[in-house]
């Protein structure tokens, strides 16, 4: 499903180079739920940006579904997210003045695509009952609650039947109630066959993934099994 | 792309942003509906004004040629004098009997009188020497008594006609026709009353008295020997226009005795001259008006360009947002320059508004013969277009700039 080789990323700042990746080399395959940890400046956030075709490799090669897309054009990527890729962020970015079902349907307002009124309304609808929010699809985000407003974002992330659900410390902004919850939806999207990647900091987020990657400046440190990952250990092992 | 779901939600996003500014998006087009108000009530005004003075030029008749004595241009003053420019009466004489293309001809010549009835002396009321085909080339009615004819012109017979003004002004009593009035203390017999016209344009002054006698009269109440006088004829039909032109110019300027290398002396005007001065100072009040429009939609675009920075500075996130679900650099640059279009257009809309109230205030001024001001659907359309235009021209830069954001700085953004 991903197959990462060599990738750098370096970032021009005035005179200064940052190298934000060196030499990274992951693969990861369909159904897996894996999380992406490190420190800040481990660049875990441009691992992810990478995998979700947001930013472009200086090197390296990045196949997505068998497709290179290190080298594409910003349209093609754009393509490449619409289709392929769903993101869920730590602050939920939905339209405020939106509702619900308008949020979740963003996705195709940019799809290639044509759908008829009514399919796109039964996709989003679709998507937001496997959210558990059917009964709230009018409902703009402030009038839902954090864990609820997440789980719109995760409906939207879910429209377009991505290859890869990729969330960004999805529950940063949620006490640990709604942390809980948020983390269960994801793993029985797991179960249904979802392939999700989480960039966290948080050993109990870990913990519900099957895989751990950890980074450190910019290179893989630790790629092994959740249950055997010393730091999810020390939270309390994988569930 | 699916192009009608984006482009229908692009509609509606750029509506619904408007709608969440209105205060805003109003200041902002305040220099866009400046520039179409006035061009509006400009173009409104010029169009009425257009169609009154071409309806005056067709009741004139399309049909009238005139002729002028003319001090030619570029030759030194002295090359020609007064006598020999000055149009005499047997060159109309001769015009009248050699000229194909016209039906009827008179010479005019004007001079001021004192005219007294039993009541009243007026000094220097307008008398008009005229022979009887003057009534073919004016279209003046005759509305009492009779029109002038040869015997009263080679009689050189002691008759005039008045306008209805001139009937009130010296308060005559009774039916004129028939009563006697005295023109530089000399008795004329009036032997009909031609109605009183609004002067030419625009109804500007009011009306005025006015005498006519036979041509062979006025001839001798001139002072001078070398008075002024001018010819209108009448044309056969309206499309003769150029040919009369041309045969006026031949017959003239052979029995003048110019050679080729001579201009001419005198001047041939046909009324369609007329409508085409009238048209190209139409044209360039519009011209001029097109500027002063430039100047104000020329502003109004700087603050659309500039409101359209701040949204898209304010909006960042929610560009990174909609980049990071599959928006392409594409499809926002259309969605911002949908939005500056959709600004510039509320603007537009106001303006063509305000515009034609404005002209409607125009059409209501008495007496301003502006009743026929209307603003005409062209430039209903080429405000729109206009606006179309500033939108996109203006609105390009901040587009431009929505669409290079980088997605992941976007969503970073506070």
């Amino acid at each position: 499903m991903i197959r990462i080789r060599d990738l750098h990323r370096i970032y021009r700042v005035g005179v200064e180079e940052i190298h934000a990746l060196r030499g990274v080399s992951i693969d990861i395959g369909r159904n897996e739920m894996v999380a992406i940890m490190g420190a800040s400046g481990s660049g875990k956030s441009t691992l992810m940006n990478t995998l979700g075709c947001l930013d472009r490799p200086t090197s390296g090669t990045y196949e997505l579904d068998g497709k290179e897309v290190s080298k594409m054009s910003s349209t093609e990527l754009a393509h490449v997210r619409n289709e392929m890729i769903g993101f869920v962020f730590q602050s939920f970015e939905l339209l405020s003045r939106q509702s619900a079902l308008a949020n979740v349907e963003l996705p195709l307002v940019y799809s290639r695509k044509s759908l008829s009124p009514k399919a796109r309304i039964a996709m989003a609808e679709e998507a937001l009952g496997r959210v558990g929010l059917s009964d709230r699809m009018d409902h703009t985000p402030s009038q839902l609650s954090g864990g609820q407003t997440q789980r719109v974002a995760i409906a939207r992330a879910l429209l377009n039947s991505p290859r890869i659900l990729l969330a960004d410390e999805p529950t940063g902004n949620l006490d640990s109630q709604t942390t809980e919850d948020v983390l269960r939806l994801f793993r029985s999207l797991h179960a249904e066959g979802q392939t999700i990647i989480i960039v966290t900091h948080e050993n109990d987020v870990a913990s519900y993934c099957q895989r751990v990657i950890r980074l450190r400046d910019g290179q893989v440190i630790a790629d092994c099994p959740a249950h055997e990952d010393e730091g999810v250990r020390l939270a309390g092992g994988a569930r | 792309m699916n192009r009608w779901y984006f482009w229908v939600s692009a509609v509606r996003l750029a509506f619904g942003q408007l709608m969440a500014n209105k205060m805003r998006s109003l200041l902002t087009t305040l220099g866009v509906v400046v520039g179409v108000a006035s061009v509006t009530a400009v173009i409104a005004v010029l169009s009425g004004l257009k169609t009154k003075v071409l309806a005056e030029f067709e009741t004139f008749g399309a049909s009238r040629v005139f002729i002028f004595p003319d001090r030619p241009d570029g030759v030194p003053n002295n090359r020609f004098g007064w006598s020999d420019i000055r149009l005499k009466p047997h060159e109309v004489e001769e015009l009248r009997d050699k000229w194909p293309s016209v039906k009827a001809i008179t010479p005019v010549t004007d001079l001021e009188a004192t005219i007294e009835s039993e009541t009243e002396r007026l000094d220097g009321v307008s008398v008009t020497g005229i022979w009887p085909d003057w009534h073919a080339c004016e279209s003046r009615k005759v509305i009492e008594g009779r029109p002038f004819n040869r015997i009263d012109e080679e009689s050189v017979r002691q008759v005039c006609l008045v306008n209805e003004s001139a009937v009130q002004e010296l308060s005559l009593v009774g039916n004129p026709v028939g009563q006697t009035i005295l023109i530089n203390g000399r008795r004329y017999l009036i032997v009909g009353i031609v109605e009183t016209i609004q002067s030419r344009m625009f109804g500007m002054g009011g009306p005025t008295a006015e005498v006519f006698v036979p041509f062979s009269v006025a001839d001798k109440l001139q002072q001078s020997r070398r008075y002024f006088i001018r010819v209108s004829a009448m044309l056969k039909s309206p499309e003769l226009a150029e040919e009369a032109k041309s045969e006026a110019r031949y017959l003239l300027r052979r029995m003048r005795g110019l050679t080729a290398e001579d201009p001419d002396t005198f001047r041939v005007e046909a009324i369609d001259q007329y409508i085409d001065q009238f048209k190209s100072l139409a044209s360039g009040i519009t011209a001029v008006a097109g500027g002063v429009v430039g100047i104000s939609l020329l502003v109004g675009g700087i603050g659309i360009r500039n409101i359209m920075l701040v949204s898209v500075s304010e909006r960042t996130r929610e560009i990174g947002l909609r980049k990071a679900v599959g928006a392409t650099p594409g499809a926002i640059m259309a969605q911002f320059l949908l939005e500056a279009v959709a600004l510039s257009f509320v603007g537009g809309f106001v303006g063509i508004g305000i515009g034609r109230l404005m002209a409607l205030g125009v059409a209501s001024i008495p007496d301003a013969g502006l009743e026929q001001v209307y603003v005409p659907f062209w430039a209903v359309l080429m405000s729109f277009g206009f606006c179309a235009v500033v939108g996109i021209v203006f609105g390009f830069f901040p587009a431009m700039k929505a669409s290079r954001l980088d997605p992941i700085e976007a969503l970073r953004h506070e």
